[in-house]
């Protein structure tokens, strides 16, 4: 056997599993909702175009928004049901939290699992360019934080000449189990659409990176792995090995330059959901209706692995806790609001033991956030720079090489909202340069 | 950018408004007020250290400077109505690590006056905790050296004997003649210990002055003597009596360095218990090692280069580089850890130099910080009649390690090195 040697980071922290609850926990349909909220915009962009009206009968992945550009996916009935209002969301999208239209559907079927159909299609008799072609036409999104449609995606990726694939899962967060249960379940269709991505953007080097501790129970993909030429990795879980750029540091040893992709290195990353979609969509022909989220925390009834379609409302997800409720891993996820939907980027929501909201304390400089920084980062000294709204000095500080992991305000002994800060500054230094290029 | 946006509202499940909370949704269980206890517990350990050797009057010492220490940053708060910032625990601490720079035998009055100059003059003005330039509790010392220079700095320092560890009384002691190491000395009569010259007036005495050399009739010897001053009760005969010059007096063995039995301040002579409270502050993630590493390796680099006089042939004096090597290494090594050992540096290295907000961020920062106090330390112990080299030190470089702190910058992520020295916009 040979053992590749691969790169490292500095700082990082070991977090608790947490995954006790959910990690052995099947993949189930969730309980039949009483209505469906489905985002028009999932991504948080332009809104697809609605196609139904008031009142009309939609049938189980029946379209029911058509795109009409680039930036827009097509939207399709997850169960069967009545179109009963239009009204708005909230959705994670490319940044953030996101209002959306939505249609409100009512009187639904059952929900479904993951089904396993036939392939329609054979893909791997099919050239790069067909495979891009019914990619583009398949309405799927990155199911990743960040979200894009992956027409889209792939197109930065040929763009940039891409040469390295990455599928990322490991899931390096506590509670959330949903791509390990993918990975365990559904660990063949998840490499073939892994393959299916590769061929399509002509990658020459696949890797799948999974948690150290969880390799075992993927060693039944080992055998798809090979067939399709993708390299397994297994990497420690120390956070946030786990964040993109990170990754690509590790595997490629390339450090993505600030505020920039990991596409910038000629790395394209996905998540499993995303996998597994393409090659449902692409191999099968079934339309991108819902995904697999991990329901946990110490609040919750019934923690478990469901496969959600997308439009239920987080909080009836997580069975009516009192907030706050997480959409998405504790460390990088959203707080929930009432009218949050489940949307491709929604990988858990979580109602972990309610922290009472830390009050700040001055900084004492223990410099811990610098020290447990993975890209480096003087953030006490971004801490200053934001308290005197010092934008520039926080940019040549090297502010837009934050990943936003969460490290530093998951550390800070002083409880200040440094991550929080840090996007803010982010923020202010994206919309100076915007200024600064759009006046001369 | 102020606190408002950091916590806008949006309205909630049920109607009510409630902050929108921001990732990340955990938190590590160590807050602030955590670091400064654990902080404090470990400064305990010298302090224990400390009354064990000079006894009760040390705690004494140490309570008054606790107690007033919390008094007066409640008198400012209160007097200035602001509000105070982290309690009083970093009050406590610095009134604890005040007690280990202090002298045990101080009247009353001395730790009151260190105490506010350290709460006021060194903490609060400045804004309180995160926000100071230099150590307090140094601050605190530092007035006091200054303003009492006979009190605080006797020519010969009292030391409990053995047999009245603990319960002996640190003002009752008599000068006793013919010290030779702490196990071996009995407490003169009617009296709880002795009258002693601190090691470090010791040194100076042998290394520098002509006059005493040339008093016992021989030139170079009393250097050498260095080498052959180990305890006499554990260390047998190394060498022929006829190549062993006869020890000087009054120089302890370099083991009464080590386990603490030397005249000093309270929480600064015990080494042993000193290095181990910081093994467990290194533990505790509260100290990265490079600091108190460059610290000492400084100052015994400093110590084993920098030039001393010796006494000559005949009542000249010559100047002599690198003593480490000046007549082989044993003499050079004890000479060297004599020199380390024999002042307050290791507690400033440990617990002083260490003190988060008034040392660089940065770990190069913190090696260059260091680094710099050790220099600076050995070279003042050397060359400066002051009596308090390493804590002068660890405030002259606390002026400059916000300058460290900006020069010196790591490579950030994404970047290539000194990349913003090329910044355009710099």
């Amino acid at each position: 056997m040979i053992f590749s040697r691969y790169g490292s980071f500095t700082g990082g922290i070991d977090l608790t599993d947490d995954k006790d609850r959910t990690i052995a926990a099947p993949i189930r349909p969730c309980r039949t909702p009483s209505r469906l909220r489905v985002p028009l915009a999932p991504c948080g962009q332009a809104p697809a175009e609605c196609v139904v009206s008031v009142g009309q009968q939609v049938a189980a992945g029946e379209k029911i928004a058509a795109a009409a550009d680039e930036s827009a996916v097509d939207v399709f009935a997850p169960l069967a049901g009545t179109v009963s209002a239009f009204t708005s969301v909230t959705v994670a999208g490319a940044h953030g939290r996101a209002v959306s239209p939505a249609v409100e559907l009512t009187g639904l079927s059952e929900a479904n699992g993951i089904d396993r159909p036939e392939e329609v299609f054979d893909w791997r008799a099919a050239d790069a360019g067909t495979l891009r072609s019914r990619i583009a036409s398949s309405a799927l999104t990155t199911y990743r934080e960040g979200l894009e449609p992956l027409a889209r995606w792939l197109g930065r990726a040929r763009e940039r000449r891409c040469g390295v694939l990455i599928a990322n899962v490991m899931e390096d967060q506590p509670y959330v189990t949903a791509a390990h249960r993918l990975m365990v379940e559904h660990g063949s269709d998840v490499l073939q659409g892994l393959a299916i991505l590769a061929r399509a953007i002509e990658a020459g080097k696949v890797f799948l990176v999974a948690e150290r501790r969880r390799t075992g129970e993927y060693r039944g993909t080992a055998r798809a792995a090979e067939l399709h030429g993708i390299e397994q990795v297994a990497l420690p879980h120390r956070y946030p090995t786990g964040e993109d750029a990170i990754l690509v540091k590790i595997l490629m040893r390339r450090e993505v330059p600030g505020g920039g992709g990991t596409m910038e290195v000629g790395a394209a990353v996905v998540g499993a959901s995303a996998c597994l979609a393409v090659y449902q969509c692409v191999a099968c022909g079934l339309p991108a209706t819902g995904r697999v989220v991990t329901v946990s925390g110490e609040r919750v009834a019934e923690p478990g692995n469901y496969y959600v379609p997308f439009g239920e409302a987080c909080l009836e997800l997580a069975g009516d806790v009192m907030p706050p409720v997480i959409h998405g891993g504790p460390m990088t996820g959203l707080d929930c609001m009432a009218d949050m939907v489940v949307g491709p980027a929604t990988d858990a929501v979580l109602a972990v033991e309610a922290a009472e909201t830390p009050t700040a304390g001055p900084c004492i400089r223990c410099a811990w956030c610098r020290d447990h920084c993975p890209t480096r980062l003087n953030v006490s000294a971004m801490n200053d720079a934001f308290e005197l709204a010092q934008i520039g000095r926080a940019e040549r500080l090297g502010a837009m090489a934050c990943v936003e992991c969460g490290v530093c305000s998951y550390v800070c002994p002083a409880r200040l909202p440094l991550t929080q800060r840090m996007k803010q500054l982010k923020r202010a230094i994206r919309s100076r340069e915007a200024a600064a290029t759009r006046t001369p | 950018m102020n606190q408002q946006q950091d916590s806008h509202s949006r309205p909630g499940p049920s109607g009510l408004r409630r902050p929108v909370l921001e990732a990340p949704f955990l938190r590590a269980p160590e807050d602030a007020r955590t670091v400064f206890l654990v902080t404090l517990a470990a400064a305990c350990a010298p302090l224990a250290a400390g009354v064990v050797f000079f006894g009760w009057r040390a705690i004494i010492v140490a309570a008054i400077c606790v107690v007033s220490c919390a008094v007066t940053e409640r008198l400012y708060y209160r007097v200035t109505r602001t509000p105070a910032l982290l309690g009083r625990t970093h009050a406590y601490l610095t009134g604890v690590l005040l007690a280990l720079t202090l002298p045990p035998f101080v009247p009353w009055y001395v730790p009151v006056v260190a105490s506010a100059f350290a709460i006021v003059i060194g903490k609060a003005v400045f804004g309180g905790v995160g926000h100071f330039v230099w150590q307090p509790a140094l601050v605190g010392r530092l007035a006091v050296a200054v303003m009492f220079p006979m009190t605080m700095n006797p020519a010969d320092w009292p030391l409990l004997a053995r047999s009245r560890l603990l319960v002996g009384d640190i003002n009752n002691v008599r000068t006793v003649e013919d010290y030779h190491g702490w196990r071996r000395a009995r407490a003169p009569r009617g009296a709880d210990g002795f009258r002693l010259p601190p090691p470090r007036t010791v040194l100076a005495k042998l290394t520098r002055t002509a006059a005493s050399a040339r008093a016992r009739g021989r030139s170079e010897a009393a250097y050498s003597a260095l080498a052959y001053a180990p305890d006499p009760n554990t260390v047998p005969e190394a060498r022929p009596a006829a190549l062993r010059p006869p020890p000087p007096e009054a120089l302890p063995p370099i083991n009464d360095l080590l386990y603490g039995a030397r005249p000093g301040a309270i929480g600064e002579t015990c080494a042993v218990v000193i290095i181990v409270a910081g093994l467990y502050l290194l533990y505790r993630n509260y100290i990265r090692w490079q600091l108190p590493a460059a610290f000492i390796a400084a100052a015994w680099c400093a110590a084993a280069i920098a030039p001393i006089r010796l006494a000559g042939p005949n009542v000249t004096t010559r100047i002599v580089w690198y003593p480490l090597m000046l007549e082989g290494l044993d003499v050079g090594f004890t000479y060297v850890n004599y020199q380390v050992l024999s002042g307050e540096l290791l507690l400033a290295a440990v617990f002083l130099a260490t003190e988060m907000t008034s040392r660089p961020v940065t770990t190069g920062g913190q090696v260059i910080f260091g680094a710099g106090c050790g220099v600076l330390a050995m070279l003042m112990q050397l060359y400066v009649a002051v009596p308090i080299p390493a804590y002068m030190a660890v405030l002259a470089m606390n002026t400059l390690s916000p300058t460290i702190d900006s020069l010196w910058r790591p490579r950030v992520f994404g970047r290539r090195r000194f990349e913003f020295l090329r910044s355009p916009n710099r």
